[in-house]
């Protein structure tokens, strides 16, 4: 022992517990991590922080959640409760202790439980189940309304409520079903099924539940509850309580509702609306029918005030005027047509004559004119002694061009003569001369 | 699933009510035509009115028998908050 003072440094328990220390500090795998574990040993401190154990099978560790970290955490811890924290690990030297300094926390599971749903609504959205043409359009006025939810919820509460103050007269009927925690999707898949079965004579189906935490929605999470509502042979409304996050049965559903009351009015119309629209359709109508009625009635009055109508006899006379008065109009014209007839005649006649004169005018005219061009013709000449000379085809005006010897033709009034030319000379002379 | 559902009669009735008002409204028809479509208007609009008036309030719920066949049984609910009165009695599942 003595040897080991004299050559070997000695450490107080204050240096070995820094030393300690400054390696959990400095070592990345201890902080800026997330680890998983239990609650066990919960103390809600007056300070505002939170002291707990985390623990697994196999180890515990000290957990503290100050004030300032967990200011914002959304839910409650319990005892027993599987959490998932981040932040690091630091030693508390007063006590030889280590510790998990806890930043952010969130319950375990819930990731992977967002990502699984997140697929499945990829998978479903991919098979065409969410598809807007499959949605069936909700009825405008449904008798019978059929509920699946508990029925000792809000929900069920809520709706009712809302469906009666619209429609007194409403039929309602209820498929009870657990809404959460084990078998809760069955039941709701059961009251949906049977709802859809037309010996209840529903119209239209609400399936919802009222708000609650994330785990508490999950059923309508849950593929086959999905599917129940995708396969609803009639309209279903998807009525369940949420803020932010939509179940997957919102998408399947023909409508969704953020709330059980909305679905209610989703469902169920205003009796007294609709008996508006009816009777204000019916006003307008009467009103169009005593319009049309009215101008009738009016051109009928107009048509009634004709002298005709108000007296027959006068109406007879006025007749017996208009005849007589056709009856004149026609012996009139027909005389007058006699007349222009006569007048026509008479006018021919003048004219027969006037064309009578004319014609003995022009017959003078041409007899005049026929001894004038009686005188010009060759046959008169002829007769007068004179004759027409032919040497072959061609008469003869000229001595040129005939010879001794030549035969020539002499016409002269009634004959001819063929004459052979002794001598031709350029005197003229008749035969008094010689 | 996708098979369009036959439009129930009333929406028929006042879809075809609504119709006959528009062609009378539009001033095209004789005055024949228009008292035949009055009348049949007046007609649609009473059997609208019946319709309206025709379902009683009724709340039920379904029940398991203990042979396992499902019964409705009707309720009473709390005018004020619609609450089911007696629900320890109801059954809360169909399973």
């Amino acid at each position: 022992m003595e040897d080991i003072e004299k050559h070997e440094t000695v450490y107080s328990v204050s240096d070995i517990t820094g030393i300690i220390k400054q390696l959990v500090a400095s070592a990345p795998e201890l902080n800026g991590v997330w680890i998983k574990g239990e609650i066990s040993n919960l103390t809600y401190h007056s300070s505002g922080h939170i002291y707990f154990s985390l623990k697994d099978e196999g180890a515990v560790i000290q957990a503290a959640f100050f004030k300032y970290s967990n200011k914002n955490l959304d839910f409650k811890l319990e005892e027993g409760m599987s959490v998932v924290v981040f932040g690091g690990v630091t030693v508390f030297e007063k006590r030889g202790q280590y510790q998990f300094i806890v930043y952010k926390m969130r319950k375990e599971g819930l990731g992977e439980l967002l990502q699984r749903i997140e697929k499945l609504k990829e998978k479903l959205y991919k098979e065409g189940l969410f598809d807007p043409r499959r949605k069936k359009p909700l009825p405008k006025l449904p008798r019978r309304i059929g509920v699946v939810t508990s029925p000792t919820g809000a929900a069920i509460r809520d709706i009712i409520k809302v469906a009666m103050r619209r429609y007194p007269n409403l039929e309602i009927i209820i498929a009870p079903a657990k809404v959460q925690g084990e078998g809760a999707a069955e039941s709701i898949i059961a009251g949906i099924q049977e709802l859809n079965k037309p010996a209840w004579g529903v119209d239209v189906i609400i399936a919802g539940r009222g708000g609650g935490s994330f785990e508490d929605l999950m059923a309508f999470n849950e593929e086959k509850v999905v599917r129940a509502f995708a396969a609803s042979k009639l309209p279903i409304i998807s009525a369940v309580g949420h803020q932010i996050d939509s179940p997957l049965s919102d998408l399947a559903a023909d409508v969704a509702a953020t709330t059980p009351s909305a679905a209610a009015e989703l469902a169920v119309p205003v009796k007294e609306d609709i008996q508006d629209t009816i009777e204000q359709i019916m006003e307008k109508m009467t009103k169009r029918m005593v319009m049309l009625l009215q101008s009738f009635h009016n051109r009928i009055a107009l048509v009634l005030q004709y002298r005709a109508f108000q007296n027959p006899v006068s109406m007879l006379e006025q007749h017996e005027l208009t005849l007589s008065d056709v009856e004149n109009r026609i012996s009139l014209s027909i005389h007058k047509r006699l007349y222009e007839v006569k007048e026509s005649l008479n006018r021919i006649k003048d004219l027969h004559l006037l064309v009578k004169n004319r014609l003995q005018n022009y017959k003078h005219v041409f007899m005049m004119n026929a001894s004038k061009v009686e005188h010009l013709s060759p046959v008169a000449v002829l007769k007068r002694g004179y004759s027409i000379t032919l040497k072959g085809n061609t008469s003869i005006a000229s001595v040129q061009g005939i010879r001794q010897g030549d035969d020539v033709k002499v016409i002269v009034y009634d004959g001819s003569m063929n004459c052979e030319v002794q001598s031709t000379s350029n005197e003229v002379s008749f035969g008094k001369k010689s | 699933m996708e098979k369009k559902a036959k439009k129930p009669a009333f929406e028929e009735a006042l879809e075809e009510l609504e119709t006959i008002a528009q062609k009378l409204e539009s001033g095209e028809l004789t005055l024949d035509e228009s008292i035949q479509y009055y009348e049949k208007g007046v007609a649609l609009a009473k059997f609208c009115r019946q319709k309206l008036e025709e379902a009683e309030r009724t709340i039920e719920i379904l029940q398991k028998q203990p042979d396992g066949n499902i019964q409705k049984k009707p309720v009473k609910v709390k005018e004020d908050t619609g609450e089911i009165e007696d629900d320890e009695d109801v059954q809360g599942s169909l399973l």
